[in-house]
C-alpha cells in the first residue's frame, strides 16, 4: 500500500478510535498478547492487519520480517559469565528497593517501551533500504535480507540504550535527603548497576570495533556522548530527575542555533526556556540521537550515499520524537496517574501558556515526588497542551513517513509503517 | 557453570564454614595437585611459588643480588640465580616455558638483560633522581600541555557546563601521567627502532597517549562511585562532590569522547586493540567482585585481575603506538609484553604501597584494599605462613578486627618482600624487552621507567 494512503488511514484513525483506548492499553501487558499475535507469518498478513493497528502485532510481524529480533537476550549474553554473575547478585538485591530491579524488570517484561523495538527498527530500516550489489554474499543474512554487520549494529544500539538506562537507574547516595532504604543495599545495587552498564558499554565498544568502520565507530560513540549529555540538560532534583526550565517570554529567548552537524554536540542556543525546543533538545539527546545515528549507520554499512544516510538519521530521530510524544500523551489517556513525566510535551506546552504554574515545579527541586501532580494534571487537561502534543507527534510522524517514501515498496517498509500507525493509534 | 557454582557458594553466607573447612582439609593435597595439574593452571601462580621457594632457600642473599644486579657487570652470579629459577621451573612441566611471565628467561636472555641494565647505568646510579635519562624530562615537550589538550577535547564535546566540570576534574595535571608518558616513550623508541635517528612522534601516537589517560580516568571515576572513596590524588573524589548519577554519566562521557578520538585515528587495528582495554577493565572489575576458593586459583585469579584492571591499558596502548608507527608484528608484540610486565609490576608495587605507605604520601587512605575486602598479593603471600588469613579472605575482611589483624599478619610475614620480588621480576622482564629495541635515549627511558615504577613511593 502506498504511503500516502497510509497517511490517510492514520488521519481517519485519529477520529475513529478514541473510544477503544482502554481496550488497547490492556493489550499492552506482558508477553501473553504478543504470543497470540505471532500466529501468522506471511508477508501478506502484515498488510492485511494494518487496517486494524495493534502495537504488539505490528512489532511481532516486523520481527519476523528481519528474522527473530535482535540478540540482546540471546543465549550468548545470558550465558556469559559476567551476566550470570549479575543475575546472581541481583537476587541479593531482591527485597531492597534499588531501582536496578525495576530497570531489570522493565528490560525483560515491558511491552511498549521495549528495548528490542530499537534494534528492530534499525534492522527494518536496513532491510527497507536494501544494500549495494557489491557487498559479497558472505556478509549477508540472505534469509532476513540484512547484512550481518547491520545485525551487529542493531545489537550495539540495544546495548548502548540498555547501558544508559541501567546507569540512569543508579541511586544518588550523595543527596541531602536521607535515603529510604539500607545504605548498604543501595551501595551494592549501585555497584552492580554501574558494572553491568559498563559491561554493556564495553561490549558495544568491541562489537563496533569488529565492524572495522571507523566513521561508524565515531558516529555511534557520539551517540553515547549525547546520551550522557542528556542527563545534564536543565534543572534536576536531587536524584537527577529532570525538571522543566522556567518558561521565558518570547523576546528573552536567545537565538536558536542550527542542529545540523550530527557528530557535534547539540548546540544549546535558544533551548532553555523555550517549551518546544527544550522538549526536542532533551529527547533528541536522550533518544533521537541514538536511534537516528543507528539508522544512519545501518545505511552506511549497506554502502548507501551520504545523502541517504542523513535521511536515515532524520527518520530515526523523528521516529524517536514521535514515540516520545506518544509516551508523554499516554499519561493523560487513562485514569489519572499518581505521577507523570514533568518534562513531557503536554506539560511543557501548558507551562508555556501559563507560566505561573511553574511554582508547582519549583516545589520539586528536592524531589519530584514533592510536586502536586494533581494540580498539574488538571491544568494540562484544561489547556490545549494535549492538542499541541498531538500536533507535534503528527508532525514528527509526517517527517518520518516522508523519509520512508524514499525507500522502495517492500515488506520491511510496510512493517515500519505499521509500527508508526500502531504507535499513533493506540493512545487516542 | 562451574565458576558459577563456586561463586554461589562463596556468596551465600551459610556455605562459608564448610567450604573453608574442606579447603583446609585438602590443603596439603592441593599442593601436590598444583604441581601435577600445573599445565592446566596459569603458570604465573607456579612461578610465584617457585620464586617463593627460591626466596626460602636463598633468603636475603638473593634479594640483595637482585637489588644490585644493575650495578654489576654481566657476570656469573646473577646469572646463576636466574639459571636456577629457570631450571626449577622447567623441571616442573612444560607449561612454564611458554606461557607465564618471566619464567622462561634463558641464560642468554639474562646475559642480555644484565648488559642492558648495565648500559643504562651511565649516570650516577642508583640515584635515579639525578640520572641522565629521566623519562619525564626527556619527554617534557611531548607531555607539555597534554592535560590541557584532553580538557579542551572534552570541552569541545559538550555544551553542558556541569558535565564539563565533572569530566575534567581529574585532568588537573596533578596525576603522574604515567600512562601517557610510557605511551609516548614507547612511540618514540619504536619510531627510532624502525626509522632511525630522524624519526619524530606522530600526532596520532600522542593522541593514543591522551586516550590512555582518558580511559584511565573514566575508570577511576566509576571506581569512585563503586568504592565510595573520599580522596583521590590528594583532593576530594568526584563522588563526594557531585550527584552519583551525574558522575556515572561523566565517566561514560569521557569514554565516549575517547572512543571518538580513537575512531578519528582511522585505524581498524588500533580501534580493536584499544577496545580490548575497555573490555578488560570491566572484566577485571567483575573478577574483583569475587575471589576463588583455593589458594592456587586465588593467585592466578589475582594476577589475571591485575592484568585486566591495570596492565591491559598500558600494554595495549603501547601496542597501539607501535602499530601506528608501522612496526612489524614482533615489535608490536614486544611493546605489548613490555607494557604488560610494566603494568603488572606497577600494580604489585601499588598493592605493596597500600600496606607500607602513609595516607599523606599516597593521596588516598592506606590499607584501602583490605577495607574494600580485597586480598592483594601481600595478603595472598602472607597466607602461606598464616593460614588463619584464609577465612578472613573468604569473608572479605568484613568482621570487626579483620582488617587490623590481616594488616598485622602481612607485616609479620614476608608477604611484602615476596610481593616486591615479584614486582622486580616483572620489572626486569620489561627492562629486558626494552633492551631489544634499537639503542636510543627513549629506549633507555623505557628501561629507566621500570625502575621508576619499582622505586616509587607513591
Amino acid at each position: 500500500m502506498s504511503l500516502s494512503r497510509l497517511c490517510r488511514v492514520v488521519r481517519c484513525d485519529l477520529v475513529k478510535v478514541q473510544s477503544s483506548s482502554a481496550l488497547v492499553s490492556k493489550l499492552w501487558g506482558p508477553c501473553a498478547s504478543r504470543e497470540v499475535s505471532t500466529c501468522s507469518t506471511q508477508r501478506a498478513s502484515v498488510a492485511q492487519h494494518s487496517s486494524k493497528p495493534d502495537w504488539n502485532r505490528a512489532v511481532s510481524e516486523a520481527e519476523k520480517i528481519v528474522g527473530y529480533p535482535t540478540s540482546f537476550l540471546s543465549l550468548r549474553w545470558v550465558l556469559s559469565d559476567e551476566i550470570a554473575n549479575v543475575a546472581l547478585h541481583l537476587r541479593k538485591l531482591v527485597g531492597s528497593n534499588h531501582p536496578l530491579l525495576k530497570t531489570a524488570k522493565n528490560l525483560i517484561y515491558n511491552g511498549k517501551n521495549n528495548m528490542q523495538a530499537w534494534g528492530l527498527i534499525v534492522l527494518l530500516v536496513s532491510k527497507a533500504a536494501g544494500h549495494s550489489p557489491e557487498i559479497p554474499d558472505m556478509e549477508q543474512d540472505k534469509a532476513a535480507g540484512v547484512l550481518h554487520s547491520q545485525r551487529a549494529l542493531a545489537e550495539v544500539t540495544e546495548m548502548i540504550r540498555t547501558s544508559h538506562l541501567v546507569h540512569k537507574g543508579l541511586v544518588n547516595m550523595n543527596s541531602r535527603q536521607p535515603i529510604a532504604a539500607e545504605p548498604d543495599d543501595m551501595m551494592f545495587g549501585n555497584k552492580i548497576a554501574l558494572l553491568s552498564g559498563d559491561y554493556l558499554l564495553a561490549n558495544s565498544c568491541s562489537e563496533l570495533a569488529n565492524l572495522r568502520n571507523q566513521e561508524l565507530v565515531e558516529l555511534m560513540s557520539s551517540a553515547v556522548r549525547d546520551l550522557a549529555e542528556a542527563e545534564f540538560l536543565g534543572e534536576r532534583d536531587e536524584q537527577n530527575n529532570p525538571l522543566p526550565s522556567r518558561p521565558l517570554p518570547k523576546d528573552q529567548i536567545e537565538e536558536a542555533s542550527e542542529w545540523d552537524i550530527i557528530t557535534d554536540p547539540l548546540p544549546m542556543g535558544g533551548v532553555i526556556g523555550c517549551a518546544g525546543r527544550e522538549w526536542a533538545a532533551r529527547h533528541v539527546l536522550a533518544a533521537g540521537a541514538l536511534l537516528g545515528k543507528s539508522c544512519s549507520a545501518a545505511l552506511k554499512l549497506a554502502g548507501h550515499k551520504p545523502q541517504l544516510q542523513t535521511q536515515g538519521y532524520l527518520f530515526g530521530c523523528h521516529l524517536a520524537l514521535a514515540w516520545q510524544a506518544f509516551l508523554d500523551l499516554e499519561a493523560f489517556t487513562g485514569p489519572e496517574p499518581a505521577s507523570f513525566s514533568l518534562v513531557g510535551a503536554p506539560l511543557a506546552f501548558t507551562l508555556e501558556a501559563r507560566p505561573e504554574l511553574y511554582e508547582y515545579i519549583e516545589a520539586g527541586k528536592k524531589s519530584v515526588q514533592d510536586v502536586d501532580y494533581h494540580a498539574l494534571y488538571k491544568a494540562v487537561l484544561a489547556g490545549d497542551g494535549l492538542e499541541q502534543t498531538k500536533r507535534l507527534q503528527r508532525e514528527h510522524i509526517a517527517r518520518a513517513v516522508h523519509v520512508l517514501d524514499s525507500f522502495p515498496d517492500c515488506d520491511a517498509r510496510t512493517a515500519l509503517a505499521n509500527i508508526i500507525v500502531a504507535m499513533h493509534h493506540d493512545h487516542l | 557453570m562451574a565458576t558459577l557454582t563456586i561463586s554461589c557458594l562463596k556468596v551465600g553466607g551459610k556455605w562459608r564454614m564448610p567450604v573453608s573447612c574442606v579447603c583446609y582439609a585438602v590443603h596439603i593435597l592441593k599442593r601436590f595437585v598444583a604441581v601435577v595439574a600445573m599445565a592446566c593452571l596459569s603458570s604465573s601462580r607456579l612461578c610465584a611459588r617457585v620464586q617463593d621457594k627460591l626466596l626460602c632457600q636463598f633468603g636475603h642473599k638473593v634479594r640483595k643480588q637482585t637489588v644490585f644486579v644493575k650495578l654489576k657487570p654481566p657476570g656469573p652470579s646473577p646469572l646463576r640465580i636466574f639459571g636456577k629459577t629457570c631450571q626449577r621451573v622447567t623441571t616442573c612441566g612444560p607449561a612454564c616455558g611458554s606461557g607465564g611471565f618471566s619464567a622462561g628467561v634463558s641464560s642468554g636472555l639474562v646475559r642480555r638483560l644484565a648488559s642492558s641494565l648495565q648500559s643504562t647505568s651511565t649516570g650516577s646510579l642508583p640515584d635515579y633522581g639525578t640520572q641522565i635519562v629521566d623519562p619525564y624530562r626527556l619527554l617534557e615537550d611531548d607531555l607539555n600541555g597534554i592535560y590541557e589538550d584532553i580538557r579542551s577535547e572534552l570541552e569541545r564535546n559538550t555544551n553542558q557546563s556541569e558535565l564539563n566540570t565533572i569530566a575534567t576534574y581529574y585532568f588537573d595535571g596533578q596525576g603522574k601521567a604515567l600512562r601517557p608518558m610510557v605511551a609516548i616513550l614507547m612511540a618514540r623508541a619504536v619510531n627510532y627502532h624502525v626509522y632511525g635517528e630522524n624519526s619524530a612522534l606522530l600526532p596520532s601516537q600522542r593522541q593514543v597517549a591522551m586516550i590512555s589517560e582518558m580511559i584511565h580516568s573514566a575508570s577511576l571515576i566509576h571506581d569512585d562511585v563503586i568504592d565510595q572513596s573520599d580522596f583521590r590524588r590528594g583532593k576530594p573524589s568526584v563522588n563526594v562532590l557531585w550527584n552519583h548519577k551525574k558522575v556515572a554519566m561523566a565517566g561514560d562521557f569521557i569514554l565516549a569522547v575517547a572512543s571518538m578520538m580513537i575512531a578519528r585515528l582511522r585505524s581498524d587495528d588500533v580501534t580493536l586493540v584499544l577496545s580490548q582495554v575497555v573490555t578488560d577493565l570491566v572484566q577485571g572489575e567483575f573478577m574483583q567482585l569475587g575471589s576463588k576458593e583455593t589458594e592456587n586459583e586465588r593467585f592466578a585469579h589475582y594476577l589475571t585481575k591485575t592484568y585486566r584492571k591495570t596492565a591491559s591499558l598500558i600494554a595495549n596502548s603501547v601496542k597501539a603506538v607501535a602499530l601506528l608507527s608501522g612496526a612489524d608484528e614482533s615489535t608490536c608484540e614486544l611493546a605489548f609484553q613490555y607494557g604488560r610486565n610494566l603494568g603488572l609490576s606497577f600494580q604489585l608495587v601499588d598493592d605493596l604501597l597500600d600496606f607500607v605507605s602513609s595516607a599523606q604520601a599516597m593521596g588516598k587512605p592506606t590499607a584501602a584494599d583490605l577495607k574494600l575486602g580485597l586480598a592483594t598479593a601481600p595478603v595472598l603471600f602472607a597466607c602461606e605462613k598464616y593460614p588463619e588469613l584464609n577465612p578472613m579472605i573468604m569473608r572479605r575482611f568484613q568482621e570487626p578486627g579483620d582488617v587490623e589483624k590481616a594488616y598485622e599478619l602481612v607485616h609479620k610475614s614476608r608477604g611484602l618482600e615476596q610481593t616486591r620480588f615479584l614486582a622486580r621480576k616483572h620489572g626486569a622482564e620489561a627492562a629486558r624487552l626494552a633492551a631489544e629495541l634499537a639503542d636510543s635515549p627513549y629506549q633507555k627511558g623505557l628501561v629507566v621507567t621500570t625502575d621508576l615504577v619499582l622505586n616509587r613511593i607513591k
